[in-house]
C-alpha cells in the first residue's frame, strides 16, 4: 500500500477503506442483487406452507444463508486477490481435507447423498462446493506461471494442473456425487482452454473425455437412476411416472405460466406441489408458472449479464493469475446455470444442481457468493498494478 | 503488460457461445410458453381438477302424524393415513383413537400397518362432537370427514316396513328401496384443485352445484297403534312359541294401511347381522295357506253366483269323500242341519266344500282372482310376493274342495286382509296403501294419488257376509269368541290351516289366523292377525283371535271411533228340519 506520509482526515481514512466499493462492477452487483431477490421470492413461493400447513421455516434459513454468503463474498471483494494468490494452496489442502472427511464416519448421508459433514447436529455443510472455488485457485495459481515471453502453460504445469483437479473429482465421485464431478470438469476444462494451452492439448482430453464416457457407459459404471434419467430425457413418455415424472411435470409447469404467469404466490402446479425439489433443483419453474415468460426470460437475461460481466473481467484483468480465476469461476456459474435451466425446460437430462442465487441452499449460496466476491476482488484491482 | 492473445480471443468465443446457449434457452421458453403454452396449461388444468359428489341429505320417513320414523343426521366418518403414522407412533396412535372411538384398538393397529395405502377407515357413523374434538388434537395422520347416518329415533318401530340403507346411503329394503328416488333427493357435485398429494390447494378456483335434499315420504300408519300391534304380536308369538306372526291394520274405506308389525322384527341399527328372513317384510314376501279365513271367498261366489243366501240350508255331515279324499271337519259330530250362516260361524269345512261345489272350479278361481289374489298389491314394496293361485285347469280332483277352505292355495297377509277390508267396504276393494303422501321443503303436503277402487261383490252380499261374520264371534257356537270388545260389533273369521313348511317338504304344524272388521254395521277398521307354526295353542280363534282383541281395541280408541250402539239382528245358525 501507499505509504502516508500525510496524516489524512477521518473522512478520508473511511473512504479510503470504502473506496473498493465503488469500484466494483456495478452491472454485476447488480444483477447478483436481482437475481437473489427472486430467488428469495421463489423460495418463499414454493415453500409457503407444507402439507400439514404449518410454515416450513425454510425462507428464514434462506434470508440467513443469504446475510452469511454476502458477509463471505463482501470480506473476499475487499481483499487482494494476489494475497489469496499466496493463500491458495493453503485454501486447496484444506478443501480437500473436508472432502476426505467426508468419505470418513463423520460424513452423512442427507437426501440421499453422502455429501455432508454435520456439525453441532444443526449446522449442515456441503465440503464438495468449497472444493468449487478451491480447484479454481490451484487451477489459477499452477496456469498463470508461465516463462517470460510465452503465453501459454508448460507441458509440465498442464500436467500437473490435471493432477489437482482429478483428486477433487475423485473424491466427489466417491460420494458419490456426478453433478459436482461435472462442475470440477467444466471448471478444469474452462481454465484450461481460456489459459491459452495449445490446441492438441483441447483436441487430446476431448479426446479422453469421450473414452471416459463410451467406458462409464459401456461397464455401467453409472448408478441405476442417474441411466434412467438420461433415458427418460431421450423418451419421457418411457416411464411418466418414474424418472420422467420430474421432467414432465416441470414442462407442465412453466409452460402452463404463459406469457404473464399466474402472478407469485399464484400458481397452482406449485402450490399443489406436482414439481419434486421445487425449492432447490426445480426453481426455475416457480419462476415459469408464477412470473411467466417475462420472468423467466428476465432471469435467463440477469444470468446472462453475470456470466458476460464475469467474461469481461477476465478479458480486462492485466494479471493472469486473476484472468484465470475469473475464467474458472464463469465456467464453473455457466456450468450448472445452463445444466440447471436446461434440465427444467426439458433439453438437457436431469442432473442434482441447483440454480446459483436463485435456489434454496446453504454451502452452495455460501459458495456462490465468494465466487462473487473473487470476481469482484478482481475487478477493483485489475488495473491497480502494471 | 502481459500478452494474452489467444486467451483474449478463446474468451470472446466463451462470450459468443455463451450468449448462443442463452438464446437457445429464451428460443425454448418461447416454445413452451408462448407457442405451445394452452397444451400445458390445458394438462396442468387436467392433473389439478378433480370433482367431488356432496351426498345430499336423505328424506324423512314419518307417520300419518309427523313423527319421524327414519332421519338423517350428520356424522364424521374416521379415518387414518398410514403413510403420515411413523412405525414407531402407531401403538400410541391406535390406543389413543380406541379411547376416544371407544373401539378395539387391535384393528386400528392392522389397519396403520397397511402403508401401502393413505385412506384406512376406522371407525363410520361417529357423533360430530366425538370427531370434532378428535380432529382438535391434531394427531398426525387422522383425518374426519363429513357424512350421513340414518336415526331411527323410535328404535325398533316400524323397522322391517321403513327397511335398511346401505353403508352408500342407498334404501335396499322396505320404505326405504321402494322409494329410494324420492328419498335420496339430488347429490351436488363440487370441482376443486388439489395438490399432488391429493390436498386441496389454497386459494384456487372452486365450482359448486348444491345438493338437493330428499323429500320427505308420510306414510299412513300411525305410530301409536304400530306400536300395539308390534307389542301384541311379540307377545303372543313369544307366549305361544310361535315361529313368527304378523298384524295388519288398514282403513276400511282408505285401504290406508295404519299397522303392520312382524315378529320377530328388525334392528335397523345392526340390520347386517340380521338372518334374511328378517329383512323383507313378512307381511308381504312371505306366503301361506290361508284356511277357514279363505272361506268368505267361498261364501261370496256361492252368494253371487249359486243363489245361496245365509238361510240357505246345508246337510252336513262331519265327513264327505271329494274325488279321491275323504275331508274332515276339526271336530266330529252327528250329522246337522245347518243354514250357510251357521256353516261360517261354526267353521264347517263340510258345509263349505258342499257351497263351493255349487260355485264350480272356475267360478272359485275367478272369485279368488277378484279380490286380489295371484298377484301383488301396488305397493311397489320390494320383495313382495303374488302368492300361489294355480289356475283351475290344473287343480286335482279334491281341490276344488280344499281351495274352499283355504288348503291348496297361498296368500300373503296383505292379500288376506285386502280381502277383509272388501267385505268390510261393501264390495268395494281399496288397493292397499302404505304412503299417505310427500312432503317438500317448504313443508307443502303432497297427497299421493288416490287408490284404484272397483267393486268385487254386490253391497248386498258383503252386508250379508258382515252379518254373518258376525255370528262367528257373537254366536255360542262361533269360533271367534275371544275376538269380542264390549260395546262393539265384531265381524270376523279364524282360520286354523295346515302349513306347509318349505324346511321339511311337507305339511307340519298351523298357520293360525283371525281376520275381522268393526263395526260390523258401520265398518272402519280391518285387523288381520297371523301365527305361523304356534306350538301352545294352534287354533285361530284361541291364538290370533286375542291379538286381534287387543290391537283393535286400541285401534278404535286411538282413532275415536265409537260403538254403533245397534245390537245385531238374530242369525239362525240351525235350520229347521
Amino acid at each position: 500500500m501507499t505509504s502516508l506520509t500525510r496524516s489524512p482526515s477521518l473522512a478520508r481514512r473511511v473512504a479510503g477503506v470504502a473506496s473498493p466499493v465503488w469500484r466494483m462492477d456495478g452491472w454485476l452487483l447488480a444483477a447478483v442483487a436481482a437475481l437473489t431477490v427472486i430467488g428469495t421470492l421463489l423460495v418463499w413461493s414454493s415453500t409457503r406452507a407444507s402439507l400439514a400447513g404449518a410454515p416450513s421455516g425454510l425462507l428464514q434459513r434462506h434470508l440467513l444463508n443469504l446475510c452469511i454468503g454476502l458477509g463471505l463474498g463482501g470480506a473476499i471483494a475487499m481483499v487482494d486477490h494476489r494475497w489469496l494468490r499466496a493463500y491458495a494452496p493453503l485454501l486447496y489442502a484444506l478443501a480437500m481435507l473436508g472432502l476426505l472427511l467426508v468419505l470418513t464416519p463423520a460424513g452423512e448421508t442427507i437426501n440421499g447423498s453422502h455429501s455432508w459433514i454435520v456439525i453441532g447436529g444443526a449446522f449442515q455443510f456441503q465440503p464438495s462446493e468449497f472444493a468449487k472455488p478451491a480447484l479454481v485457485l490451484g487451477l489459477a495459481l499452477l496456469l498463470a506461471e508461465v516463462r517470460e515471453d510465452d503465453v501459454r502453460p508448460r507441458d509440465f504445469d498442464v500436467w500437473l494442473a490435471l493432477g489437482i483437479a482429478a483428486i477433487p473429482m475423485g473424491l466427489v465421485m466417491l460420494q458419490p456425487d456426478l453433478g459436482t464431478t461435472l462442475v470440477l470438469v467444466a471448471i478444469t476444462a474452462g481454465v484450461l482452454i481460456l489459459s491459452g494451452v495449445r490446441m492438441r492439448w483441447i483436441a487430446g482430453l476431448a479426446g479422453v473425455a469421450v473414452v471416459a464416457a463410451v467406458i462409464v457407459w459401456q461397464f455401467q459404471l453409472l448408478e441405476a437412476y442417474q441411466v434412467n434419467r438420461f433415458m427418460a430425457f431421450i423418451d419421457p413418455s418411457l416411464d411418466p411416472r418414474g424418472a420422467g415424472y420430474n421432467s414432465r411435470q416441470a414442462l407442465i409447469t412453466i409452460g402452463s405460466g404463459e406469457v404473464f404467469g399466474k402472478g407469485l404466490f399464484n400458481g397452482g402446479q406449485t402450490t399443489g406441489k406436482f414439481v419434486p425439489e421445487q425449492h432447490t433443483d426445480f426453481v426455475f419453474t416457480v419462476a415459469g408458472e408464477e412470473l411467466g415468460f417475462v420472468g423467466a426470460a428476465a432471469i435467463v437475461g440477469l444470468l446472462g449479464v453475470v456470466l458476460l460481466r464475469g467474461l469481461k473481467i477476465a478479458r480486462e484483468c492485466e494479471d493472469r493469475f486473476g484472468a484465470l480465476v475469473a475464467s474458472g469461476i464463469v465456467c464453473w456459474l455457466a456450468f450448472q446455470m445452463f445444466i440447471n435451466v436446461g434440465m427444467t425446460i426439458g433439453i438437457m437430462p436431469i442432473t442434482g444442481l441447483p440454480l446459483p442465487f436463485v435456489s434454496y441452499g446453504g454451502t452452495a449460496t455460501f459458495a456462490n457468493f465468494i465466487a462473487i466476491g473473487l470476481l469482484q476482488a478482481i475487478h477493483i484491482r485489475e488495473r491497480s498494478y502494471g | 503488460m502481459l500478452r494474452l492473445g489467444s486467451s483474449h480471443r478463446r474468451i470472446n468465443a466463451g462470450m459468443l457461445a455463451m450468449a448462443f446457449v442463452l438464446s437457445l434457452f429464451a428460443g425454448r421458453l418461447v416454445q413452451l410458453q408462448g407457442l405451445d403454452s394452452k397444451v400445458y396449461a390445458d394438462r396442468a388444468e387436467r392433473q389439478r381438477n378433480t370433482e367431488a359428489v356432496v351426498p345430499a341429505r336423505r328424506g324423512t320417513i314419518s307417520d300419518a302424524g309427523g313423527n319421524v320414523l327414519a332421519m338423517t343426521a350428520d356424522a364424521r366418518t374416521i379415518f387414518v393415513d398410514p403413510t403420515m403414522v411413523s412405525a414407531d407412533k402407531r401403538q400410541a396412535v391406535a390406543a389413543l383413537l380406541s379411547r376416544a372411538l371407544n373401539i378395539p384398538p387391535g384393528p386400528i393397529l392392522e389397519k396403520l400397518g397397511r402403508t401401502e395405502s393413505q385412506y384406512q377407515v376406522v371407525a363410520r357413523n361417529v357423533e360430530p362432537g366425538v370427531a370434532s374434538a378428535l380432529i382438535s388434537r391434531k394427531i398426525r395422520g387422522v383425518g374426519s370427514e363429513p357424512t350421513y347416518r340414518r336415526v331411527y329415533p323410535d328404535g325398533k318401530l316400524a323397522a322391517d316396513l321403513i327397511g335398511y340403507v346401505g353403508q352408500d346411503g342407498t334404501g335396499l329394503g322396505g320404505i326405504e328401496a321402494a322409494w329410494n328416488s324420492t328419498l335420496r333427493g339430488q347429490d351436488g357435485r363440487q370441482s376443486v384443485e388439489q395438490g399432488q398429494k391429493g390436498h386441496r390447494i389454497p386459494m384456487t378456483r372452486s365450482s359448486q352445484q348444491a345438493a338437493v335434499p330428499g323429500t320427505e315420504v308420510r306414510l299412513t300408519v300411525d305410530r301409536d297403534i304400530q306400536w300395539e300391534a308390534q307389542r301384541a304380536i311379540s307377545e303372543q308369538v313369544a307366549k305361544t312359541q310361535a315361529r313368527s306372526g304378523t298384524v295388519i291394520v288398514m282403513d276400511v274405506r282408505t285401504g290406508h294401511v295404519l299397522a303392520l308389525a312382524n315378529a320377530p322384527g328388525l334392528d335397523l341399527e345392526h340390520w347386517e347381522k340380521a338372518p334374511a328372513e328378517s329383512l323383507s317384510n313378512r307381511a308381504l314376501a312371505e306366503v301361506f295357506e290361508p284356511g277357514s279365513t279363505n272361506k268368505v271367498i267361498t261364501a261370496a261366489a256361492a252368494m253371487e253366483t249359486a243363489g245361496v243366501r245365509p238361510e240357505t240350508t246345508f246337510v252336513v255331515p262331519d265327513r264327505y269323500k271329494c274325488a279321491d279324499r275323504v275331508l274332515r271337519d276339526s271336530h266330529p259330530h252327528p250329522v246337522q242341519h245347518l243354514t250357510f250362516a251357521g256353516v261360517l260361524a261354526t267353521s264347517s269345512n263340510v258345509g263349505t266344500l258342499q257351497a263351493a261345489e255349487r260355485v264350480g272350479k272356475q267360478g272359485l278361481y275367478d272369485f279368488m282372482r277378484k279380490f286380489g289374489f295371484g298377484r301383488k298389491t301396488g305397493l311397489g314394496f320390494p320383495g313382495e310376493a303374488a302368492g300361489l293361485l294355480p289356475k283351475p285347469e290344473t287343480w286335482s280332483g279334491s281341490q276344488v274342495c280344499t281351495v274352499a277352505f283355504g288348503q291348496g292355495v297361498s296368500v300373503t297377509a296383505m292379500q288376506m286382509a285386502s280381502v277383509y277390508q272388501t267385505i268390510a267396504n261393501r264390495g268395494v276393494r281399496v288397493e292397499p296403501q302404505l304412503v299417505a303422501g310427500t312432503v317438500d321443503g317448504r313443508k307443502r303436503f303432497t297427497p299421493a294419488p288416490a287408490a284404484e277402487r272397483h267393486r268385487v261383490i254386490s253391497e248386498r252380499t258383503a252386508r250379508e257376509i258382515a252379518r254373518m261374520l258376525e255370528g262367528v264371534t257373537d254366536s255360542s257356537e262361533g269360533t271367534g269368541a275371544a275376538a269380542r270388545i264390549p260395546g262393539y260389533r265384531i265381524a270376523g273369521k279364524t282360520g286354523t290351516a295346515q302349513r306347509y313348511d318349505s324346511d321339511r317338504g311337507g305339511y307340519h304344524g298351523y298357520t293360525a289366523s283371525f281376520a275381522g272388521f268393526t263395526p260390523a254395521d258401520d265398518p272402519r277398521l280391518v285387523t288381520l292377525v297371523v301365527l305361523q307354526d304356534p306350538k301352545k295353542g294352534y287354533y285361530g280363534g284361541d291364538v290370533a283371535a286375542p291379538v286381534f282383541r287387543d290391537v283393535t281395541s286400541f285401534a278404535l280408541k286411538t282413532r275415536k271411533i265409537p260403538p254403533t250402539g245397534t245390537a245385531a239382528p238374530p242369525l239362525r245358525i240351525h235350520a229347521a228340519r
